[in-house]
Protein backbone atom coordinates (compact mmCIF):
# COMPACT_ATOMS: atom_id res chain seq x y z
CA UNK A 1 0.00 0.00 0.00
CA UNK A 2 1.19 3.11 -0.90
CA UNK A 3 1.82 6.06 1.48
CA UNK A 4 -1.20 8.04 -0.40
CA UNK A 5 -3.60 5.51 -0.54
CA UNK A 6 -2.60 5.01 3.25
CA UNK A 7 -3.28 8.93 3.99
CA UNK A 8 -6.26 8.73 2.00
CA UNK A 9 -7.67 5.61 3.98
CA UNK A 10 -6.87 6.99 7.31
CA UNK A 11 -8.52 10.61 6.27
CA UNK A 12 -11.50 8.31 5.12
CA UNK A 13 -11.80 6.57 8.50
CA UNK A 14 -11.36 9.40 10.43
CA UNK A 15 -13.80 11.31 8.35
CA UNK A 16 -16.23 8.68 9.00
CA UNK A 17 -16.23 8.57 12.82
CA UNK A 18 -16.09 12.79 13.03
CA UNK A 19 -19.50 12.31 10.58
CA UNK A 20 -20.77 9.55 12.77
CA UNK A 21 -20.05 11.28 15.95
CA UNK A 22 -21.37 14.49 15.20
CA UNK A 23 -24.69 12.52 14.52
CA UNK A 24 -24.63 11.28 17.75
CA UNK A 25 -24.19 15.00 19.78
CA UNK A 26 -24.98 13.80 23.00
CA UNK A 27 -22.13 12.26 22.97
CA UNK A 28 -19.98 15.39 22.59
CA UNK A 29 -22.37 17.25 24.38
CA UNK A 30 -21.39 14.99 27.39
CA UNK A 31 -17.67 15.47 27.27
CA UNK A 32 -17.75 19.27 26.64
CA UNK A 33 -19.91 19.02 29.93
CA UNK A 34 -18.07 16.83 32.26
CA UNK A 35 -14.75 19.49 31.01
CA UNK A 36 -16.56 22.73 31.79
CA UNK A 37 -18.17 20.44 35.16
CA UNK A 38 -14.42 19.54 35.97
CA UNK A 39 -12.72 22.72 35.95
CA UNK A 40 -15.84 24.31 37.80
CA UNK A 41 -15.08 21.67 40.84
CA UNK A 42 -11.66 22.43 40.37
CA UNK A 43 -12.02 26.41 40.81
CA UNK A 44 -14.39 25.63 43.92
CA UNK A 45 -11.45 23.43 45.03
CA UNK A 46 -8.52 26.09 44.73
CA UNK A 47 -10.50 29.31 45.45
CA UNK A 48 -9.24 31.58 47.96
CA UNK A 49 -5.65 30.70 47.13
CA UNK A 50 -4.91 33.68 45.06
CA UNK A 51 -3.29 32.93 41.77
CA UNK A 52 -2.92 29.36 41.39
CA UNK A 53 -0.30 27.20 41.42
CA UNK A 54 1.12 26.60 37.34
CA UNK A 55 1.75 22.66 38.17
CA UNK A 56 -1.43 21.95 39.67
CA UNK A 57 -3.67 23.79 37.13
CA UNK A 58 -1.29 21.74 34.77
CA UNK A 59 -2.33 18.58 36.89
CA UNK A 60 -6.25 19.39 36.67
CA UNK A 61 -6.07 19.76 33.19
CA UNK A 62 -4.12 16.54 32.31
CA UNK A 63 -6.56 14.46 34.54
CA UNK A 64 -9.00 16.03 33.02
CA UNK A 65 -8.20 15.39 29.61
CA UNK A 66 -7.35 11.60 30.28
CA UNK A 67 -10.76 11.15 31.70
CA UNK A 68 -12.34 12.59 28.61
CA UNK A 69 -10.02 9.79 26.49
CA UNK A 70 -11.58 7.50 28.46
CA UNK A 71 -14.64 8.61 26.93
CA UNK A 72 -13.63 8.93 23.35
CA UNK A 73 -11.51 5.41 23.32
CA UNK A 74 -14.43 3.38 25.00
CA UNK A 75 -16.25 3.68 21.82
CA UNK A 76 -13.84 3.96 19.27
CA UNK A 77 -13.58 0.43 18.53
CA UNK A 78 -16.16 -1.20 20.29
CA UNK A 79 -18.93 0.15 18.92
CA UNK A 80 -17.44 -1.00 15.66
CA UNK A 81 -17.07 -4.44 17.47
CA UNK A 82 -20.41 -4.08 19.06
CA UNK A 83 -22.78 -3.35 15.83
CA UNK A 84 -20.22 -5.98 13.71
CA UNK A 85 -19.05 -3.00 11.29
CA UNK A 86 -15.75 -4.09 12.05
CA UNK A 87 -16.09 -6.59 10.04
CA UNK A 88 -16.92 -3.69 6.97
CA UNK A 89 -13.73 -2.22 8.27
CA UNK A 90 -12.04 -5.54 7.36
CA UNK A 91 -13.66 -5.48 3.86
CA UNK A 92 -11.12 -2.78 2.69
CA UNK A 93 -8.32 -2.81 0.64
CA UNK A 94 -5.94 -1.57 3.35
CA UNK A 95 -4.07 -1.90 5.63
CA UNK A 96 -4.64 -2.48 9.74
CA UNK A 97 -2.31 0.25 10.28
CA UNK A 98 -4.15 2.94 8.12
CA UNK A 99 -7.70 1.93 10.20
CA UNK A 100 -5.77 2.58 13.34
CA UNK A 101 -4.43 5.57 12.33
CA UNK A 102 -8.06 6.43 11.48
CA UNK A 103 -9.04 6.02 14.96
CA UNK A 104 -5.98 7.78 15.99
CA UNK A 105 -6.79 10.79 13.79
CA UNK A 106 -10.53 10.91 15.11
CA UNK A 107 -9.55 10.96 18.35
CA UNK A 108 -6.62 13.37 18.02
CA UNK A 109 -9.13 15.83 16.96
CA UNK A 110 -11.81 15.13 19.57
CA UNK A 111 -9.87 15.36 22.69
CA UNK A 112 -8.59 19.04 20.56
CA UNK A 113 -11.71 19.66 20.57
CA UNK A 114 -12.27 19.28 24.28
CA UNK A 115 -9.23 21.26 24.99
CA UNK A 116 -10.24 23.87 22.94
CA UNK A 117 -13.32 24.32 25.45
CA UNK A 118 -11.06 23.63 28.54
CA UNK A 119 -8.39 26.02 28.33
CA UNK A 120 -10.36 28.87 27.93
CA UNK A 121 -12.62 27.77 30.94
CA UNK A 122 -9.23 27.32 33.01
CA UNK A 123 -7.95 31.06 32.01
CA UNK A 124 -11.84 32.42 33.40
CA UNK A 125 -12.23 29.75 36.32
CA UNK A 126 -8.74 28.58 37.64
CA UNK A 127 -7.54 32.03 38.02
CA UNK A 128 -3.90 31.22 36.80
CA UNK A 129 -1.82 33.95 35.51
CA UNK A 130 -0.38 32.49 31.54
CA UNK A 131 3.43 33.88 32.10
CA UNK A 132 4.73 32.07 28.62
CA UNK A 133 3.50 32.09 24.79
CA UNK A 134 0.02 30.83 25.39
CA UNK A 135 0.78 29.09 21.47
CA UNK A 136 3.55 26.78 22.98
CA UNK A 137 0.71 25.69 25.86
CA UNK A 138 -1.12 24.80 22.51
CA UNK A 139 1.61 22.81 20.73
CA UNK A 140 2.27 21.36 23.66
CA UNK A 141 -1.75 20.46 24.13
CA UNK A 142 -1.85 19.44 20.54
CA UNK A 143 0.92 16.56 21.60
CA UNK A 144 -0.81 15.48 24.08
CA UNK A 145 -3.38 14.72 22.32
CA UNK A 146 -1.79 12.67 19.88
CA UNK A 147 -0.46 10.65 22.60
CA UNK A 148 -3.25 10.17 24.29
CA UNK A 149 -5.06 8.54 20.88
CA UNK A 150 -2.25 6.70 20.26
CA UNK A 151 -2.14 4.92 23.40
CA UNK A 152 -6.40 5.26 23.51
CA UNK A 153 -6.65 3.52 19.99
CA UNK A 154 -4.33 0.94 20.88
CA UNK A 155 -6.27 -0.05 23.74
CA UNK A 156 -9.38 0.49 22.31
CA UNK A 157 -8.25 -1.99 19.30
CA UNK A 158 -6.21 -4.56 22.23
CA UNK A 159 -9.76 -5.20 24.20
CA UNK A 160 -12.68 -4.76 21.70
CA UNK A 161 -13.44 -8.38 20.96
CA UNK A 162 -13.18 -8.80 25.25
CA UNK A 163 -15.76 -9.31 27.73
CA UNK A 164 -15.94 -6.24 30.37
CA UNK A 165 -14.17 -4.28 27.52
CA UNK A 166 -15.12 -0.88 29.06
CA UNK A 167 -13.45 -1.79 32.58
CA UNK A 168 -10.00 -3.30 30.82
CA UNK A 169 -9.85 0.04 28.62
CA UNK A 170 -10.17 2.53 31.60
CA UNK A 171 -7.55 -0.02 33.60
CA UNK A 172 -5.22 -0.46 30.87
CA UNK A 173 -5.23 2.95 29.56
CA UNK A 174 -3.49 4.21 32.99
CA UNK A 175 -0.48 2.72 32.81
CA UNK A 176 0.03 3.36 29.06
CA UNK A 177 -1.33 6.84 29.50
CA UNK A 178 1.45 7.26 32.54
CA UNK A 179 4.11 8.67 29.99
CA UNK A 180 2.16 10.58 27.99
CA UNK A 181 0.39 12.31 31.46
CA UNK A 182 3.62 12.90 33.59
CA UNK A 183 5.11 14.36 30.23
CA UNK A 184 2.43 16.38 29.66
CA UNK A 185 1.65 17.80 33.70
CA UNK A 186 5.38 18.96 33.51
CA UNK A 187 5.72 20.36 30.67
CA UNK A 188 2.40 22.26 30.68
CA UNK A 189 3.54 23.83 34.46
CA UNK A 190 6.50 25.09 32.55
CA UNK A 191 5.44 27.03 29.73
CA UNK A 192 2.63 28.14 32.10
CA UNK A 193 5.74 29.29 34.21
CA UNK A 194 7.21 30.70 31.13
CA UNK A 195 9.58 28.31 30.07
CA UNK A 196 10.60 28.30 26.50
CA UNK A 197 10.07 25.69 24.14
CA UNK A 198 13.95 25.40 23.84
CA UNK A 199 13.88 24.55 27.77
CA UNK A 200 11.57 21.89 27.65
CA UNK A 201 13.26 19.95 24.75
CA UNK A 202 14.48 16.85 27.18
CA UNK A 203 10.93 15.93 27.78
CA UNK A 204 9.78 16.67 23.92
CA UNK A 205 12.37 13.91 23.16
CA UNK A 206 11.19 11.61 25.64
CA UNK A 207 8.00 12.12 24.39
CA UNK A 208 8.60 11.69 20.75
CA UNK A 209 10.75 8.50 21.64
CA UNK A 210 6.88 7.20 23.88
CA UNK A 211 5.21 7.95 20.06
CA UNK A 212 8.16 5.89 18.62
CA UNK A 213 7.89 3.28 20.82
CA UNK A 214 3.83 2.86 19.98
CA UNK A 215 4.56 3.23 16.70
CA UNK A 216 6.34 0.43 16.47
CA UNK A 217 4.41 -1.72 19.07
CA UNK A 218 1.64 -1.21 16.73
CA UNK A 219 2.73 -1.54 13.42
CA UNK A 220 4.30 -4.82 14.67
CA UNK A 221 0.92 -6.06 16.48
CA UNK A 222 -2.06 -4.79 14.97
CA UNK A 223 -2.21 -6.92 12.59
CA UNK A 224 -2.84 -9.64 14.82
CA UNK A 225 -5.38 -7.62 16.67
CA UNK A 226 -8.14 -7.45 13.84
CA UNK A 227 -7.81 -10.95 13.32
CA UNK A 228 -10.79 -13.18 14.88
CA UNK B 1 -1.93 -10.02 -9.25
CA UNK B 2 -2.48 -12.82 -11.45
CA UNK B 3 -4.31 -12.13 -14.40
CA UNK B 4 -8.12 -13.44 -13.81
CA UNK B 5 -7.02 -14.93 -17.23
CA UNK B 6 -5.04 -17.14 -16.15
CA UNK B 7 -6.86 -18.92 -13.95
CA UNK B 8 -10.05 -21.04 -14.56
CA UNK B 9 -10.03 -21.61 -10.63
CA UNK B 10 -10.98 -18.13 -8.95
CA UNK B 11 -11.09 -19.68 -6.04
CA UNK B 12 -9.00 -22.99 -4.17
CA UNK B 13 -9.65 -23.85 -0.76
CA UNK B 14 -6.44 -26.27 -0.08
CA UNK B 15 -6.95 -28.50 3.13
CA UNK B 16 -8.24 -25.72 5.27
CA UNK B 17 -9.23 -26.06 9.27
CA UNK B 18 -10.50 -23.80 11.63
CA UNK B 19 -10.33 -24.01 15.25
CA UNK B 20 -11.64 -22.38 18.43
CA UNK B 21 -9.74 -24.14 21.45
CA UNK B 22 -10.76 -27.97 21.20
CA UNK B 23 -13.43 -27.47 19.16
CA UNK B 24 -13.05 -27.49 15.53
CA UNK B 25 -15.52 -24.61 12.94
CA UNK B 26 -13.79 -26.33 10.07
CA UNK B 27 -12.14 -29.47 9.29
CA UNK B 28 -9.47 -30.20 6.32
CA UNK B 29 -12.12 -28.81 3.93
CA UNK B 30 -10.97 -28.64 0.28
CA UNK B 31 -12.80 -26.50 -2.63
CA UNK B 32 -11.99 -25.78 -5.69
CA UNK B 33 -14.40 -22.93 -7.80
CA UNK B 34 -14.49 -22.16 -11.39
CA UNK B 35 -15.34 -18.82 -12.98
CA UNK B 36 -18.42 -17.99 -13.28
CA UNK B 37 -19.64 -20.62 -11.10
CA UNK B 38 -22.21 -20.20 -7.98
CA UNK B 39 -22.00 -22.88 -5.53
CA UNK B 40 -24.56 -23.15 -2.36
CA UNK B 41 -22.90 -23.65 0.91
CA UNK B 42 -25.85 -25.82 2.53
CA UNK B 43 -25.92 -26.64 5.94
CA UNK B 44 -27.46 -26.01 9.57
CA UNK B 45 -26.36 -23.95 11.97
CA UNK B 46 -23.09 -24.44 13.24
CA UNK B 47 -21.86 -26.21 9.90
CA UNK B 48 -19.24 -23.80 9.43
CA UNK B 49 -20.35 -22.04 6.08
CA UNK B 50 -19.82 -18.20 7.99
CA UNK B 51 -16.28 -19.62 9.23
CA UNK B 52 -15.68 -20.81 5.14
CA UNK B 53 -17.27 -17.40 3.67
CA UNK B 54 -14.97 -15.86 5.94
CA UNK B 55 -11.66 -17.22 5.98
CA UNK B 56 -12.38 -16.94 2.27
CA UNK B 57 -12.74 -13.09 2.76
CA UNK B 58 -9.90 -13.01 4.77
CA UNK B 59 -11.83 -11.73 7.96
CA UNK B 60 -10.58 -15.11 9.81
CA UNK B 61 -7.22 -16.34 9.54
CA UNK B 62 -7.88 -20.73 9.39
CA UNK B 63 -5.27 -22.51 11.92
CA UNK B 64 -3.85 -24.98 8.91
CA UNK B 65 -4.69 -24.80 4.86
CA UNK B 66 -4.58 -22.06 2.60
CA UNK B 67 -6.76 -20.42 0.39
CA UNK B 68 -6.63 -19.09 -3.51
CA UNK B 69 -8.19 -16.56 -5.32
CA UNK B 70 -6.89 -16.05 -8.80
CA UNK B 71 -3.86 -18.14 -8.40
CA UNK B 72 -2.93 -16.07 -5.20
CA UNK B 73 -2.49 -16.79 -1.51
CA UNK B 74 -5.05 -14.14 -0.01
CA UNK B 75 -2.98 -14.14 3.31
CA UNK B 76 -0.10 -12.81 1.52
CA UNK B 77 -1.33 -9.82 -0.21
CA UNK B 78 -5.10 -9.49 1.14
CA UNK B 79 -4.98 -5.73 0.44
CA UNK B 80 -5.13 -6.29 -3.36
CA UNK B 81 -6.99 -9.63 -2.64
CA UNK B 82 -9.98 -7.68 -1.22
CA UNK B 83 -10.75 -5.54 -4.10
CA UNK B 84 -11.84 -8.56 -5.86
CA UNK B 85 -13.95 -9.57 -3.42
CA UNK B 86 -17.33 -8.92 -2.15
CA UNK B 87 -18.90 -10.03 1.52
CA UNK B 88 -22.57 -9.99 3.04
CA UNK B 89 -22.68 -11.54 6.05
CA UNK B 90 -25.63 -11.90 8.94
CA UNK B 91 -24.19 -8.83 10.26
CA UNK B 92 -24.94 -5.32 8.67
CA UNK B 93 -21.66 -3.47 8.12
CA UNK B 94 -23.38 -0.18 7.30
CA UNK B 95 -23.29 2.80 9.92
CA UNK B 96 -26.62 3.41 11.69
CA UNK B 97 -26.08 7.29 11.75
CA UNK B 98 -24.88 7.95 8.28
CA UNK B 99 -27.36 7.77 5.12
CA UNK B 100 -27.08 4.67 2.36
CA UNK B 101 -25.62 6.99 0.14
CA UNK B 102 -23.10 8.15 3.01
CA UNK B 103 -22.20 4.23 3.79
CA UNK B 104 -21.83 3.39 -0.15
CA UNK B 105 -19.82 6.52 -0.44
CA UNK B 106 -17.54 5.32 2.20
CA UNK B 107 -16.84 2.36 1.24
CA UNK B 108 -16.59 2.51 -2.44
CA UNK B 109 -14.01 5.22 -1.57
CA UNK B 110 -11.14 2.63 -0.74
CA UNK B 111 -11.75 1.03 -4.36
CA UNK B 112 -11.73 4.44 -6.66
CA UNK B 113 -8.72 5.97 -7.32
CA UNK B 114 -9.27 9.68 -5.80
CA UNK B 115 -11.43 11.63 -8.15
CA UNK B 116 -13.04 8.62 -10.03
CA UNK B 117 -16.78 8.45 -10.01
CA UNK B 118 -18.69 6.39 -7.97
CA UNK B 119 -20.62 3.55 -10.37
CA UNK B 120 -23.82 3.62 -8.33
CA UNK B 121 -25.68 2.39 -11.26
CA UNK B 122 -24.30 -0.79 -10.84
CA UNK B 123 -26.55 -1.33 -8.26
CA UNK B 124 -29.58 0.04 -9.43
CA UNK B 125 -31.51 -3.04 -9.54
CA UNK B 126 -31.66 -3.03 -5.86
CA UNK B 127 -34.16 0.10 -5.69
CA UNK B 128 -32.50 2.04 -3.82
CA UNK B 129 -32.12 4.97 -5.09
CA UNK B 130 -35.19 6.84 -3.28
CA UNK B 131 -33.55 5.94 0.41
CA UNK B 132 -30.33 7.14 -0.18
CA UNK B 133 -30.75 9.81 1.81
CA UNK B 134 -32.44 8.28 4.63
CA UNK B 135 -30.35 7.44 7.51
CA UNK B 136 -29.20 3.44 7.67
CA UNK B 137 -31.02 3.49 11.41
CA UNK B 138 -34.48 4.54 10.01
CA UNK B 139 -34.44 1.56 7.50
CA UNK B 140 -36.46 -1.60 7.51
CA UNK B 141 -34.41 -4.85 7.87
CA UNK B 142 -34.91 -5.55 4.55
CA UNK B 143 -33.94 -2.27 2.88
CA UNK B 144 -30.83 -2.46 5.07
CA UNK B 145 -30.34 -6.13 3.80
CA UNK B 146 -30.60 -4.81 0.38
CA UNK B 147 -27.90 -1.75 1.17
CA UNK B 148 -25.39 -4.52 2.33
CA UNK B 149 -25.52 -5.94 -0.89
CA UNK B 150 -25.35 -2.83 -2.53
CA UNK B 151 -22.17 -2.02 -0.35
CA UNK B 152 -20.46 -5.48 -1.49
CA UNK B 153 -21.73 -4.93 -5.21
CA UNK B 154 -20.31 -1.86 -5.49
CA UNK B 155 -16.70 -2.23 -6.92
CA UNK B 156 -17.80 -4.86 -8.87
CA UNK B 157 -16.00 -7.32 -7.39
CA UNK B 158 -14.49 -10.89 -9.13
CA UNK B 159 -15.80 -13.60 -6.24
CA UNK B 160 -18.97 -12.26 -4.36
CA UNK B 161 -19.48 -14.27 -0.97
CA UNK B 162 -23.27 -14.08 0.67
CA UNK B 163 -24.02 -15.64 3.99
CA UNK B 164 -27.83 -16.08 4.03
CA UNK B 165 -28.57 -13.25 1.20
CA UNK B 166 -31.84 -14.25 0.85
CA UNK B 167 -33.09 -14.54 4.41
CA UNK B 168 -35.75 -11.46 5.74
CA UNK B 169 -35.93 -10.30 2.12
CA UNK B 170 -39.52 -10.28 0.60
CA UNK B 171 -40.44 -11.79 -2.84
CA UNK B 172 -39.93 -9.18 -5.19
CA UNK B 173 -36.41 -8.29 -4.12
CA UNK B 174 -35.15 -12.04 -3.30
CA UNK B 175 -36.39 -12.67 -7.37
CA UNK B 176 -34.49 -9.18 -8.20
CA UNK B 177 -31.69 -10.97 -6.65
CA UNK B 178 -31.81 -14.03 -8.18
CA UNK B 179 -31.52 -12.56 -11.49
CA UNK B 180 -29.13 -9.88 -10.63
CA UNK B 181 -26.69 -13.13 -9.65
CA UNK B 182 -27.57 -15.09 -12.73
CA UNK B 183 -26.26 -11.56 -14.59
CA UNK B 184 -23.54 -11.86 -12.53
CA UNK B 185 -22.69 -15.32 -13.37
CA UNK B 186 -22.98 -14.78 -17.07
CA UNK B 187 -20.30 -11.44 -16.73
CA UNK B 188 -18.02 -14.45 -15.20
CA UNK B 189 -18.08 -13.22 -11.70
CA UNK B 190 -17.86 -16.20 -9.44
CA UNK B 191 -20.43 -16.24 -6.57
CA UNK B 192 -20.25 -18.39 -3.38
CA UNK B 193 -24.16 -18.49 -1.09
CA UNK B 194 -24.56 -20.20 2.48
CA UNK B 195 -27.75 -20.87 3.58
CA UNK B 196 -29.73 -23.24 5.55
CA UNK B 197 -32.47 -23.54 3.45
CA UNK B 198 -32.35 -23.94 -0.35
CA UNK B 199 -35.47 -22.56 -1.33
CA UNK B 200 -33.95 -19.46 -3.28
CA UNK B 201 -30.54 -20.45 -3.41
CA UNK B 202 -31.25 -23.51 -6.05
CA UNK B 203 -32.78 -21.10 -8.73
CA UNK B 204 -29.19 -19.73 -8.90
CA UNK B 205 -26.29 -22.23 -8.02
CA UNK B 206 -24.27 -25.05 -10.38
CA UNK B 207 -23.35 -26.90 -7.66
CA UNK B 208 -24.11 -27.27 -4.39
CA UNK B 209 -21.87 -27.95 -0.82
CA UNK B 210 -22.92 -29.87 2.02
CA UNK B 211 -20.96 -28.82 5.24
CA UNK B 212 -21.79 -30.82 8.09
CA UNK B 213 -20.12 -30.07 11.74
CA UNK B 214 -17.26 -28.51 9.72
CA UNK B 215 -16.75 -30.92 7.29
CA UNK B 216 -17.78 -31.43 3.61
CA UNK B 217 -19.98 -34.41 3.62
CA UNK B 218 -22.01 -33.96 -0.21
CA UNK B 219 -20.78 -32.24 -3.37
CA UNK B 220 -23.68 -32.32 -6.31
CA UNK B 221 -23.72 -30.62 -9.89
CA UNK B 222 -26.69 -29.55 -10.92
CA UNK B 223 -26.63 -31.75 -13.79
CA UNK B 224 -26.81 -34.49 -11.05
CA UNK B 225 -30.16 -33.55 -9.85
Amino acid sequence: MSFRNFRRATFLIAQKDLKIEFRRPHEILSILTFSVGSILIASLALRGNGSAIPEIVAAVLWIIIFFINILIFTTAFTREADRGTIGGLKTLPCSPIAILAGKIMYGTALIFLAICVLIPCSLLFLNFQMGGNFLNLIFICILGAVGFSFAGSFVSGLVMFSEGKTLLLSLLLIPVCMPVILLSVITTGKIIRGASLYSIIPELRLFFAFLLFMTAIMVVTFTFVLEE
Amino acid sequence: MSSPAKHSRTIEVIDVSKRYGDMYALKSVSLEIEKGECVALLGSNGAGKTTLLKIIATHIVPTAGRVNILGEDIFKNNGSIRRTIGLVTHDSYLYDELTIRENLQFYAQFFVGNGEEIRFDRIEFLGLKRWYNVPVKQLSYGLRKRADIGRALLHSPDVILLDEPFAGLDVATCDLLVEYFKKLKEDGKTLMLSSHSTEWIKKVYNREVVLKKGKIVGEKDRNEF
